[in-house]
């Protein structure tokens, strides 16, 4: 399911990054990377602020839409 | 012998810091050949024959925004003696991210752990340099400890050759041999073959492979993507991210709980509130132009203004030259140069620093704690309405205290025609220096009412708004803005030296101004309208009616005669419409010299308010005003601009778009409003007025050009154009 449906401050793992572009890499150098944890920190309508390895990285929505997450984990 | 070390590291690694610490004062600011990212260098203070030069911030050696295309062509091209790498350790995995492809390039890496004071985690540094295969140093560019072994490290480095670790699998290092040996001898760097590997398309043409190799490198890329079944450069990250993994599993001892409530997190949780975020932001602003530029008691930045016009500008310094003059019996001519021309003139720009060094100061303290990354994500949704994003709301605010680093600062924008179209509205936002010229009308014809400066800044984020959306429609600027991403780095006090250096960076630029340009134009302003001629003869001329600067002004004042300057203003409110591209202050200055007021004018320029009462009409003064705030901006602003654009063709349409369209403004203000008030009669500009508002809501309403979806890619980063 994309990051846009997630709940905050629920952990989720990251399944996949949609999209094979210079925006896909970019997100990896930020170290969204597939098989990393995220967090939802905060979310302005459909704007999130995320933590990922430790950081906070904000992203707006067309982003959220192109990273899938799987199951929460506990 | 000189030693060449490059500075790298994440943006926010505490890299500004470390460089301040380690040149100390002995630094030069430039820019990058080519490019106008802002290029920091130095010497280290202990040892002149180190030459420490400050790269900008990059996440990674695949460039995404202009900064990061910058730093990977200096590294690879100018190879430094030895590449001194900045390490966040309360962020030790990302910014290790960078270090493994630091490692690639052919030269020495030293690695500077920052920031260990206040990790909790125990680090094997011993351990950490095995797996780097390159030194590691701690230390603290706050508290500029560890300084010297680091220095002591990077010039032992420069004279060597290390062996690279070799972080990925078997496969893709067998296929990096192989492409290595297919390279020209010196290009046969790892690095380089890497990024063949990876298929980057620069690289590709920079070393124009033959046909065939290109083949046996495809044939290999493919065999890694059907192995790994992923593309080539998911898999490369992949690795990297995994080793990077590895490496913290042996060499740090976690004691970090995490997803922990930190005390940014809780920060944030109110800054960036759904409902608070923009109320708390207009308050900080409010706050900040309160202290620089209100005029309550605690308003430091105008009392400092109001002592250097009155006090430094207004009596000490004028009494001091006029007894110079009486001691010496100077020639009067010369004395009035001295006294209406340099005085006056330098003396207005001057007056105004405290001002704009305060501004700058609370601007830089924004910039350094954190807070303007979350300003640019807050009005994200915001721009996006209007085709800019969130990133172009720091230009903007940078803006309202000076227009130039305003401009510069739109670097930080990854896509070219975002970037262009931040740059072409920039100067719409009223600066510092364009405040005397909203006091003066608002205290000579308004009854100084506070709500001329309100609509000032009203109008112009209102242009910038109305020319967002305009300019969108066209080809040129089509298409949606880049998605927003960007780091949030954890807020901290901000570092005094950095606050220091930046405001003083930027507030001498002022004071150099001051000195050079408007000093000049004082002189030739003073000549220009103290030299005339009278009954045919040329004369030093009493009545400036008669100068050459007023017929200077009356020949070119019919091009302002629809904006409503008539009558005896015109040719005055010419003169100072084109001395404002000097510099915005010398609008107001010029006025105080043509109004024939003798000595120093406060920033306002209280002294001629009723001369000018007697020239201006409300419905006028609102249409002059109108065109100095939005037309084109100072020259060095405008040269801003042409850094920032690199392009000729598009400096002109920058310029011209934005006298145009303060123009037009103007026109249908003037013509409109005035007829409305009974001022002005219906006549032809009437009309022009009418077709030109019509044309601005065409242009605004219009379905714009669309590209067809299929043609739509993220890929239309255009930073090649740039470079070249």
């Amino acid at each position: 399911m994309p990051l846009s449906f997630c709940k905050v401050d629920v952990v989720y793992p990251i399944e996949k990054i949609t999209g094979k572009d210079s925006m896909r890499t970019h997100l990896r150098n930020l170290g969204i990377v597939e098989g990393e944890s995220i967090v939802i920190k905060n979310a302005i309508q459909k704007n999130l602020i995320v933590e990922i390895k430790g950081i906070r990285i904000a992203l707006d929505a067309t982003l959220a839409q192109r990273i899938m997450v799987g199951k929460e984990i506990q | 012998m000189e030693i060449k070390a490059a500075l790298t590291g994440n943006p926010n690694c505490g890299k500004t810091t470390l460089f301040n610490a380690l040149t100390g004062s002995k630094q030069r600011v430039g820019n990058w050949p080519g490019v106008t990212v802002e290029k920091k260098e130095g010497t280290y203070k202990n040892d002149p024959s180190i030459l420490i030069q400050d790269l900008p911030g990059i996440y990674s050696l695949s460039p995404y925004s202009l900064e990061e295309v910058v730093a990977r062509s200096y590294l690879v091209q100018e190879h430094p003696d030895v590449i001194l790498d900045v390490v966040d350790t309360s962020n030790l995995e990302r910014n290790l991210y960078l270090t493994t492809q630091l490692l690639e390039l052919d030269i020495p890496v030293v690695v500077g752990l920052n920031m260990m004071d206040i990790v909790e985690d125990k680090i094997d540094l011993k351990k950490l340099a095995r797996w780097l295969n390159a030194p590691v140093v701690e230390v603290s560019a706050l508290k500029k400890q560890g300084l010297e072994s680091l220095m002591k490290q990077v010039k032992n480095e420069s004279a060597k050759k290390e062996q690279k670790p070799f972080l990925f699998s078997r496969s893709i290092e067998d296929a990096i041999g192989s492409i290595q040996r297919l390279l020209p001898e010196t290009k046969q760097t790892r690095w380089y073959a890497l990024k063949v590997l990876e298929n980057d398309s620069r690289i590709l043409e920079e070393l124009s492979l033959s046909k065939t190799d290109q083949q046996k490198i495809t044939k290999l890329r493919e065999a890694i993507e059907n192995e790994f079944d992923d593309d080539i450069e998911s898999i490369l990250t992949a690795q990297r991210y995994d080793f990077i993994e590895k490496l913290i599993q042996d060499c740090v001892k976690r004691k970090r709980t995490k997803h922990a409530m930190s005390v940014s997190d809780r920060i944030d949780s109110i800054v960036t509130n759904r409902f608070l975020a923009l109320p708390i932001f207009v308050l900080i602003m409010y706050g900040i132009y309160t202290i620089a530029m209100g005029s309550t008691p605690f308003s430091i930045g105008t009392i400092g203004t109001d002592w250097a016009n009155d006090v430094l500008f207004g009596e000490t310094i004028p009494g001091m030259m006029g007894s110079v003059i009486q001691y010496f019996h100077i020639n009067p001519i010369l004395a009035s140069l001295l006294k209406d021309g340099i005085v006056a003139g330098v003396g207005a720009t001057l007056g105004f620093v405290p001002q704009i060094l305060v501004l700058f100061v609370f601007l830089s303290i924004l910039e350094d704690c954190g807070y303007m990354a979350r300003v640019a994500f807050i009005m994200d949704r915001l721009f996006r309405k209007f085709g800019l994003s969130g990133k172009s709301f720091i230009p903007l605010l940078v803006a309202t205290g000076c227009g130039v680093p305003g401009i510069m600062a739109s670097r930080t924008i990854e896509q070219d025609r975002d970037r262009k179209l931040t740059i072409m509205t920039t100067g719409f936002i009223p600066c510092g220096a364009k405040m005397p010229i909203i006091g003066l009308f608002a205290g000579a014809i308004f009854g100084n009412s506070s709500l001329v400066a309100t609509s000032a800044f009203v109008i112009g984020i209102a242009a910038v708004v109305v020319s967002g959306i305009m300019l969108k429609k066209f080809k040129a600027f089509a298409g949606e803005p880049a998605p927003f991403v960007m780091e949030l780095p954890a807020y901290h006090f901000p570092s005094l030296s950095n606050v220091l250096h930046s405001t003083w960076e930027r507030g001498f630029s002022f004071i150099k101004r001051a000195g050079t340009l408007i000093l000049l134009s004082s002189i030739v302003l003073w000549f220009l309208q103290s030299f005339g001629f009278v009954n045919g003869a040329f004369a030093f001329v009493d009545d400036n009616n008669n100068s050459l600067l007023a017929l200077l002004g009356r020949s070119l004042a019919w091009i302002f005669y629809p904006l409503g300057w008539v009558g005896d203003m015109a040719w005055k409110a010419t003169v100072a419409t084109f001395t404002g591209l000097i510099a915005k202050e010398e609008v107001v200055n010029t006025f105080g010299v043509l109004y024939n007021f003798g000595g120093e004018l406060s920033e306002a320029g209280n002294e001629i308010w009723t001369l000018v009462a007697a020239d201006f009409s409300a419905i006028t003064a609102y249409s002059f005003m109108l065109f100095n705030l939005l037309c084109a901006p100072c020259f060095a602003a405008m040269g801003a601009i042409k850094r920032e654009m690199n392009n000729a063709k598009w400096t002109w349409i920058s310029i011209g778009y934005m006298c145009v369209f303060a123009y037009s403004i103007s026109l249908i203000v003037y013509q409109l409003g005035g007829l409305l008030l009974h001022e002005v009669p219906f006549n032809f500009f009437t009309v022009v007025a009418l077709v030109l508002l019509v044309g601005i809501l065409y242009l605004l309403f219009r379905k714009g050009y669309s590209e067809d979806k299929s043609n739509i890619s993220v890929k239309d980063f255009s930073l090649n154009k740039v470079r070249s």
